[in-house]
């Protein structure tokens, strides 16, 4: 197989990888303190979040994808559509988050890090509940989240069109291989952040970030490598048609 | 198949009073998942023997990680597993295919090659996440258990792969598990299996030997579920193994299922009915 191919599936494999990890950095996630709307975010984990809509954004993107005869997709639309579908799921569970902070709990979403939204430049402080860390998700959450979603599943719709597009994998292949790269980004980026996380304005986001994404580079690289092998590999085996 | 049975019962009485060390089950683990994965020929209900060692070790792997707390739960490390699981496990497939290793008549070591592959991400993935200078997770033997959960998530790739197509050559797994969809149903199904013993269990009267029945458990309603869709396969698979897995699937659940809440009863401190459910006592 060419080379520039192989090479073009590895760079693919990184840049996926890696920006599936800054898409879980930008989450906000609140974990199980959230649950209690003592910390601001939605209430689950980074990672069902990051595969909740990365996976609709895939489900997007092979839709998108289906428009085009087999490999002849369009790579920059068929990742924007990965990356809308998983902006809207995201938007819809932080929507439904909130309206069930506000409506049931009571509570006003207020960020816990920050004194003033750096977004809308709404006071926060005096809204927050003592000894709480923050609740729901106010407007400067929600914008990083939702680019958080986009970014995560342009990503991982950007694996899966190179797969199917240069690899030469079906796409069901195509979309495994895709979920299997993405989710072991996803895990490591949210084990660098903790726990939660509110978004790009969390002190810790600029403290971790750099190191997340090292960590993604490096395991999408390995990941990488071990795909590139089994789509050398593939034409010797005679069955003929794509893996 | 009567013979297979009794065979499969022999070892409920040892596995209930005590299970191996972590150290020995992680070798029992290897020694038997590899043994199963390069030889595609055995009967399912042999691969169900080794799909349910399988997902034993990576329940135990999971339990010596996430018990030091990982900060996000643990179903994370679970479905880390099978993320490193599918990529090592179709690699391995793929490579393990290819005629010039293939068909040397028994036995085709070289699906290992993705095992081991994924193996060694997993170990650099596990440094990455516990050194002081990348993440910092502090958890004494991450790297270790990151190697093996990955070790394990691909073998329980290929061996459930073989139990429902029959083989795990590319030609037959392609279509008859991934195009359709089979595969998502195995991730799921053992990411559960891995996952769910500890992410249940835990907590402050936690015991190893309770924590891994559910374990076994699980792996055998796995039996069960793969068993539906072997029979459902072509040839090489079909009715005969599937019902041979399904039949596996019921002992080992029932067996385990019913020793597990005995255990819970026998260690709770008292078991009180609500009336809403009859009580075993």
């Amino acid at each position: 197989m060419d080379p520039i191919i192989l090479v073009l599936i590895l760079v693919s494999a990184v840049i996926g990888g890696m920006m599936a990890s800054l898409g879980v950095h930008l989450l906000p996630v609140g974990g199980a303190p959230a649950a209690m709307a003592t910390a601001t975010g939605v209430a689950t984990g980074c990672v069902m979040l990051m595969t909740g809509s990365a996976l609709t954004g895939l489900f997007t993107a092979s839709a998108v994808a289906s428009f085009w005869e087999f490999e002849h997709a369009n790579i920059g639309l068929v990742a924007l559509s990965g990356g809308v579908g998983a902006m809207l799921m995201i938007g819809w569970t932080m929507l439904v988050a909130n309206l069930l902070y506000v409506f049931g709990a009571g509570i006003v979403p207020v960020s816990g890090r920050v004194a003033v939204d750096p977004i809308t430049k709404e006071s926060q402080t005096e809204y927050k509940t003592p000894r709480t860390d923050g609740h729901g998700m106010p407007n400067v959450s929600y914008i990083s989240g939702i680019a958080g979603g986009f970014v995560g599943g342009f990503g991982g719709a950007l694996i899966y069109v190179t797969l199917e597009n240069y690899a030469h994998f079906s796409p069901a292949t195509a979309g495994i291989v895709a979920i299997g790269i993405f989710i072991a980004n996803a895990i490591l980026a949210a084990y660098n952040i903790g726990g939660t996380i509110e978004g790009f304005h969390d002190p810790k986001f600029k403290e971790r970030i750099a190191v997340g994404l090292f960590a993604a580079f490096t395991v999408s690289l390995l990941c990488g490598i071990l795909v590139v092998v089994a789509t050398l590999v593939f034409p010797y085996l005679g069955l003929g048609g794509a893996l | 198949m009567g013979e297979e049975e009794k065979a499969e019962e022999k070892p409920k009485e040892k596995f209930t009073l005590h299970f191996p060390t972590e150290n020995n089950l992680s070798i029992m683990g290897i020694v038997v998942g590899a043994l199963v994965a390069i030889l595609p020929w055995l009967p399912a209900i042999v691969k169900g023997v080794g799909a349910i060692v399988v997902i034993l070790w990576g329940a135990d792997c999971v339990r010596k990680t996430a018990r030091y707390g990982l900060g996000t739960g643990v179903p994370s490390i679970g479905v880390l597993a099978m993320g490193y699981g599918l990529v090592g496990g179709i690699t391995g497939i793929v490579i393990g295919s290819v005629p010039v290793l293939y068909g040397v008549g028994i036995v085709e070591p070289a699906v290992l090659i993705g095992v081991a592959a994924v193996g060694a991400v997993g170990y650099i993935s596990g440094i990455l996440a516990n050194s002081e200078k990348f993440i910092g997770m502090k958890i004494p033997g991450l790297e270790r258990g990151m190697a093996e959960l990955g070790m394990a998530g691909a073998l329980a790739v290929i061996i459930e792969s073989s139990m429902i197509a029959g083989t795990w050559n590319a030609s037959v797994v392609i279509p008859n598990i991934i195009e359709n969809g089979v595969i998502a149903t195995i991730f799921i199904l053992s990411g559960f299996g891995m996952l769910q013993p500890f992410n249940s269990c835990l907590g402050a009267d936690e015991r190893r030997g309770r924590t891994l029945l559910v374990s076994v458990e699980i792996g055998g309603l796995c039996c069960i579920i793969f068993g539906v869709v072997a029979s459902l396969m072509p040839a090489p698979s079909g009715i005969l193994q599937g019902i041979q897995l399904i039949i596996l699937g019921v002992i080992v659940w029932i067996l385990f299922y019913s020793s597990y809440v005995r255990a819970c009863l026998r260690e709770a401190h008292a078991v009180v009915g609500t009336g809403l459910i009859k009580t075993m006592r």
